[in-house]
C-alpha cells in the first residue's frame, strides 16, 4: 500500500516536470499536449464501447462538433473560449443523446453502420457548410484559450492545462464506472437481456453512455481546435474515428489506464513513422492487423495478465 | 437532361448494387461485415487497367483475369485473417477493424504501385458515343448497366441451382447442421468472400472507363454500398441491386436538380432513416434479429 | 398475487401458449412442469415481459402487466433467473448482486460524477447488502472472483441471489437445479425454504421431480402450450392425464 502511494507521488512529480525535462525540446511538449487531448477523447469512447459494449465508428463527428462548435461560437458570438468549449461539448452531448435514442435498438453491425453514416454527415456538413461558415476545405483559424486574461498560447502552458483536464475527466470517469451507472453499463455489455430482467432500463443507460462519451470527445475536440488554432475537415474524417478505436483497442478497453497507454503509444508510433511519410498509412495498416491478430487485449490486457499470473503464483 | 440523369444514376446505382451484393453475400454466409469491399473495387479497376491498358490483353480476357485474381485474394484474406480471428474468438469489432486495416493496406499499396494520378482507362468499344432515346451516352455506361444485371442473374443461378450454391446457403443458415451433412463450411465461407471480391472487382472494371481509375475510387462507393444493402434489406440479393439503383437515382437527381454538395449527406441520411425507421429494408429481410 | 387470465401467445401461425389461466397465492412455492417444448419458458417470458400476450391479461399485485417492459415489471416486484445461465460473466460475484440491487438505488448520474457524500454512503450500503446476500447462499468467499469462473452450481445460486437482491415479491426460477449435483440440490432445497421464510412467493420450472414434489405447495402442468392440470403435488402425481403426457413423451 505504501509503495503504491509513493509511486503515485513520483508519477505526479514526473508529470509536473515534463516541460522542464523537455526544456530544449519544444516538439516533445507539443506531442504531450496532443496525447492529453487524445486521452480524453478515447476515454469517452471507452465509456460507450469498452464499458457499455456499444460500437461507435463515428466519434470523429463529436470531435468535430466540439472543435467547430467552440471555434464558431467564439468567432460569431464573441464568447470567451473556455465557455464556448463547454457549450460546444454540451451541444455534442445533446446530439449524442438524440442519435442514441433511435440507435439504441440496433445490434452491433448495424450500429456501426449508423455511426459511420452519422460521422460522414457531420464531415460533409463541415466540409461543405451552408454559407461556408466553417471555411469548408480551406479550414478555419481560431484563437488560443484565454483563462481570465491568461492566454494558454505556449506548448508548456497548454501542457499544464491538458494535464488538469485529463485528471478531471479521468476522475469523473473513475467515479462514474464505480457507481451504479457504471455497473449498469457493464451489465448491458455482458448480457443486455439479463440487465433488462434485473430492472435496468437498457435504452436509457445506452443513451447516457453515448451522451457522456460525446461530451468527452467533443471537449477534446475543442481543446484540439484552440491548441492548433487551425482546423480543417481532414482532421475529422472517418480515418480519425478509426484512429480513436485503434488507440483504444491498442491500449486496452474498460480501464482508466488503457486509453492513456493507447493514446501515447499510437501517437508516438505515428510520429516515429513520419520519416517514411509515403509508407505511413501502409505501415499503419499492417500494424493494425498485427495488433488485432496478436494482442487482442491491448497493452493493458497484457500487463493485467502478467499481474494476475504473479498473484496466482504467490 | 432527365434521360441523361437517369442513365448516369443507373450506372452508379448498378455499381452500388454490386458492392451491396458482396456485403449481402458475406453477411448471409458468415454474419460478418467487411469494410474492404470498396477497396476491392479500386483494386479491380487498377488490375483491369494494367491487364487491358498496359499489357494490351483483350478486354474479356482481362476481365476474367481480374475476377480470378480478386477471387483468390478474397479467399486468401478470409483464410489468412478472418478465419484466424474467428478461431481466436475475438470481439466482432476486431473483425471489422481488420477489414478496415486491409482497406488501408490496399489503398496505400495501390498508391505506391500505380501512383496518385487519376489514370484514364482505355475505351472498351470502338465508338465513343451512342444515341439512346435522343441523347448521346458512352457505350461503356450501357455496358456497365447490362453487366451488373448479368452478374446478379448469374449469381442467383449459381446460388440457387448449383450443388455448391445450395451448400453455401445451407452453411449460411445453420453452420453446425451443414457441417453434420458433410458440407465444408470453412471452405464455403471462404468462397463467399472470394465471390464478393470478384463481384466488387467487376464493378471496378465497369466503372473505370467512365470515372477514371484512382486510389480513392472505391472508398466512398464502398460506404454507399452499405446504404444500398440496408435499403434493400441487408442479406437480400435482389434488394441489394434495387437498393443500389434507387440510391444511384436519388443521388444523381439531387446533384442535377438541387446541389451536388448535398448528395452524400442525402444518401447517408437515407441510410440512417432506414436503420432507425425500417431496419429490415424494402424487402423485409430478417437480418436484424440477434 | 399473480393472476393470469386466458392468456394466449402466438408466433406467426404457431400458438406457443394457448388460453392459460392460473392464480398464484402469496407466500407459496409453486411448480410449473410439463414435457419438453410444453411452453414453460415461453410462459415465464410472457409474465416477465419479454413477450406481450396476444390475448388475455396478466395482473400482478393489482397492476396489469400487459405491454410493460421487463425492467418495469422488475420495479413492480417480480424478478427472475434464466434457464441458460445469464450472469454478467466479466463482473465480479459481488458486482452481479449489486446490479440486482440497482432498482433500489436512489442517487443519480450527477451525484456519481461529483462523488457526493450521499452517493458514496449509498454505494457502501449497497456493497454491505450485496455481501449479506452472498452470505445468504454461502458465496461470500467468492465475492471478488469473476462470476464466469464459478462452478456451475455456484453460478445457479448466484443467479438466484442476484434476482433476490431487489427484494421481489415474486421470484421466477427457471430450472434452478439444472446441472447441480445431489449435494448442491440439497443446499438449494434449504435455500428455497429460506427464501420462502423471507415472505417471497416462488414460481419455478424444474425437471427434478423429487425436488419439485418435496418443496412445492402447488403445481401447474403445461402441455402443448395448454394448462393440463393443477393441484397439490399428491394430486398431480395421481393425475392420469399428467402421467399419460409424461409417458407419451418417452
Amino acid at each position: 500500500m505504501k509503495l503504491k502511494s509513493v509511486s503515485k507521488i513520483l508519477l505526479a512529480v514526473l508529470l509536473l516536470l515534463v516541460p522542464l525535462l523537455f526544456r530544449n525540446f519544444n516538439y516533445g511538449i507539443l506531442i504531450c499536449g496532443f496525447i492529453g487531448i487524445y486521452i480524453i477523447a478515447i476515454s469517452g469512447l471507452d465509456l460507450v464501447f469498452g464499458y457499455c459494449g456499444q460500437i461507435s465508428m463515428g466519434h470523429a463527428a463529436f470531435f468535430a462538433i466540439g472543435a467547430y462548435g467552440s471555434a464558431l461560437l467564439h468567432k460569431y458570438l464573441h464568447l470567451p473560449i473556455l465557455l464556448t468549449m463547454v457549450i460546444a461539448a454540451v451541444i455534442a452531448t445533446l446530439i449524442g443523446a438524440l442519435l442514441a435514442y433511435p440507435a439504441s435498438k440496433l445490434v452491433f453491425h448495424f450500429l456501426s453502420l449508423a455511426t459511420v453514416a452519422f460521422g460522414e454527415i457531420v464531415y460533409q456538413l463541415v466540409a461543405q457548410s451552408p454559407g461556408g461558415i466553417t471555411g469548408n476545405f480551406t479550414g478555419f483559424y481560431t484563437d488560443s484559450i484565454n483563462l481570465l486574461g491568461f492566454k494558454i498560447s505556449t506548448n508548456t502552458r497548454f501542457y499544464y492545462f491538458a494535464l488538469v483536464c485529463v485528471c478531471g475527466f479521468l476522475l469523473m470517469k473513475h467515479r462514474l464506472v464505480k457507481s451504479k451507472e457504471g455497473r449498469a453499463f457493464l451489465a448491458i455489455r455482458e448480457n443486455s437481456h439479463a440487465a433488462d430482467g434485473m430492472g435496468i432500463d437498457v435504452k436509457r443507460y445506452k443513451i447516457i453512455a453515448f451522451a457522456t462519451s460525446a461530451f468527452y470527445t467533443a471537449f477534446a475536440g475543442s481543446m484540439y481546435a484552440h491548441y492548433v488554432r487551425f482546423i480543417s475537415p481532414e482532421t475529422f474524417s472517418n480515418r480519425q474515428s478509426v484512429m480513436f478505436l485503434t488507440m483504444l483497442l491498442f491500449g486496452g478497453t474498460a480501464s482508466l489506464s488503457g486509453p492513456i497507454m493507447g493514446a501515447a503509444a499510437v501517437l508516438l508510433l505515428n510520429e516515429g513513422l513520419r520519416f517514411a511519410e509515403r509508407y505511413q498509412m501502409l505501415i499503419y495498416g499492417f500494424m493494425l492487423l498485427v495488433v488485432i491478430l496478436l494482442m487482442p487485449g491491448g497493452i493493458y490486457g497484457i500487463i493485467k495478465k502478467r499481474i494476475d499470473k504473479r498473484r496466482v503464483v504467490s | 437532361m432527365l434521360i441523361q440523369v437517369v442513365i448516369s444514376g443507373l450506372v452508379i446505382g448498378c455499381v452500388y448494387g454490386l458492392i451491396a451484393l458482396g456485403y449481402s453475400l458475406i453477411y448471409k454466409a458468415s454474419g460478418l461485415m467487411s469494410f474492404a469491399q470498396g477497396d476491392m473495387l479500386t483494386l479491380g479497376a487498377f488490375l483491369g487497367y494494367s491487364f487491358y491498358g498496359i499489357f494490351k490483353l483483350p478486354f474479356v480476357i482481362s476481365l476474367v483475369c481480374v475476377v480470378l485474381c480478386m477471387f483468390f485474394l478474397g479467399l486468401f484474406l478470409e483464410k489468412a485473417i478472418i478465419r484466424t480471428l474467428l478461431k481466436n474468438h475475438v470481439l466482432p469489432v476486431y473483425i471489422v477493424l481488420a477489414t478496415i486495416a486491409i482497406s488501408y493496406i490496399i489503398q496505400n499499396a495501390a498508391m505506391l504501385i500505380w501512383g496518385t494520378q487519376t489514370l484514364s482507362f482505355p475505351q472498351i468499344f470502338p465508338i465513343p458515343l451512342v444515341g439512346v432515346l435522343g441523347v448521346k451516352v458512352q457505350p461503356e455506361a450501357l455496358f456497365c448497366i447490362l453487366m451488373s444485371l448479368v452478374c446478379m442473374v448469374a449469381l442467383h443461378i449459381f446460388m440457387k441451382y448449383t450443388r455448391f450454391g445450395t451448400a453455401m446457403r445451407a452453411a449460411a443458415m445453420d453452420a453446425t447442421a451443414a457441417r453434420a451433412c458433410g458440407i465444408n463450411v470453412s471452405f464455403s465461407t471462404g468462397v463467399t468472400w472470394g465471390l464478393s471480391a470478384g463481384v466488387a472487382a467487376t464493378g471496378g472494371i465497369l466503372l473505370g472507363p467512365i470515372y477514371g481509375v484512382y486510389t480513392m475510387l472505391g472508398a466512398i462507393i464502398g460506404r454507399k454500398g452499405f446504404s444500398s444493402a440496408v435499403i434493400g434489406g441487408f442479406g437480400n440479393m435482389y434488394g441489394a441491386i434495387v437498393g443500389g439503383i434507387l440510391l444511384g437515382l436519388v443521388e444523381t437527381c439531387t446533384s442535377a436538380y438541387i446541389s451536388s454538395a448535398y448528395k452524400d449527406i442525402i444518401s447517408y441520411s437515407v441510410l440512417l432513416l432506414f436503420l432507425f425507421v425500417k431496419p429490415t429494408g424494402l424487402f423485409n429481410e430478417q437480418a436484424l434479429t440477434d | 398475487m399473480l393472476t393470469v387470465k386466458d392468456v394466449t401467445l402466438r408466433f406467426g401461425g404457431l400458438t406457443a401458449v394457448n388460453n392459460v389461466s392460473l392464480t398464484i397465492k402469496q407466500g407459496t412455492i409453486n411448480g410449473l412442469i410439463g414435457p419438453n417444448g410444453a411452453g414453460k419458458t415461453t410462459f415465464f417470458n410472457l409474465i416477465s415481459g419479454v413477450y406481450t400476450p396476444n390475448e388475455g391479461e396478466i395482473v400482478f399485485d393489482g397492476v396489469k402487466l400487459n405491454g410493460k417492459k421487463c425492467f418495469e415489471i422488475n420495479h413492480i416486484g417480480m424478478s427472475r433467473t434464466y434457464q441458460v445461465i445469464n450472469l454478467f460473466r466479466k463482473m465480479t460475484v459481488v458486482e452481479n448482486v449489486m446490479v440486482g440491487l440497482h432498482p433500489k438505488m436512489k442517487s443519480g448520474y450527477f451525484s456519481a460524477i461529483l462523488g457526493t457524500k450521499g452517493q458514496r454512503e449509498e454505494e457502501k450500503e449497497v456493497l454491505e447488502k450485496a455481501l449479506d446476500w452472498l452470505d445468504f447462499v454461502g458465496l461470500r468467499g467468492n465475492a471478488y472472483e469473476m462470476s464466469g469462473s464459478l462452478s456451475y452450481g455456484k453460478q445457479r445460486l448466484l443467479e438466484i441471489v442476484r434476482a433476490l437482491a431487489s427484494n421481489p415479491k415474486l421470484l421466477l426460477l427457471d430450472e434452478p437445479a439444472a446441472g447441480m449435483n445431489s449435494k448442491e440440490k440439497e443446499e438449494l432445497f434449504d435455500i428455497l425454504r429460506k427464501i420462502q421464510n423471507l415472505g417471497v412467493t416462488i414460481l419455478m420450472i424444474e425437471h427434478d421431480m423429487k425436488l419439485m414434489m418435496g418443496i412445492t405447495d402447488y403445481i401447474f402442468v403445461l402441455n402443448y402450450g395448454k394448462k393440463l392440470a393443477e393441484g397439490t403435488p399428491v394430486q398431480i402425481q395421481n393425475n392420469p392425464e399428467v402421467i399419460a403426457a409424461y409417458l407419451g413423451e418417452d
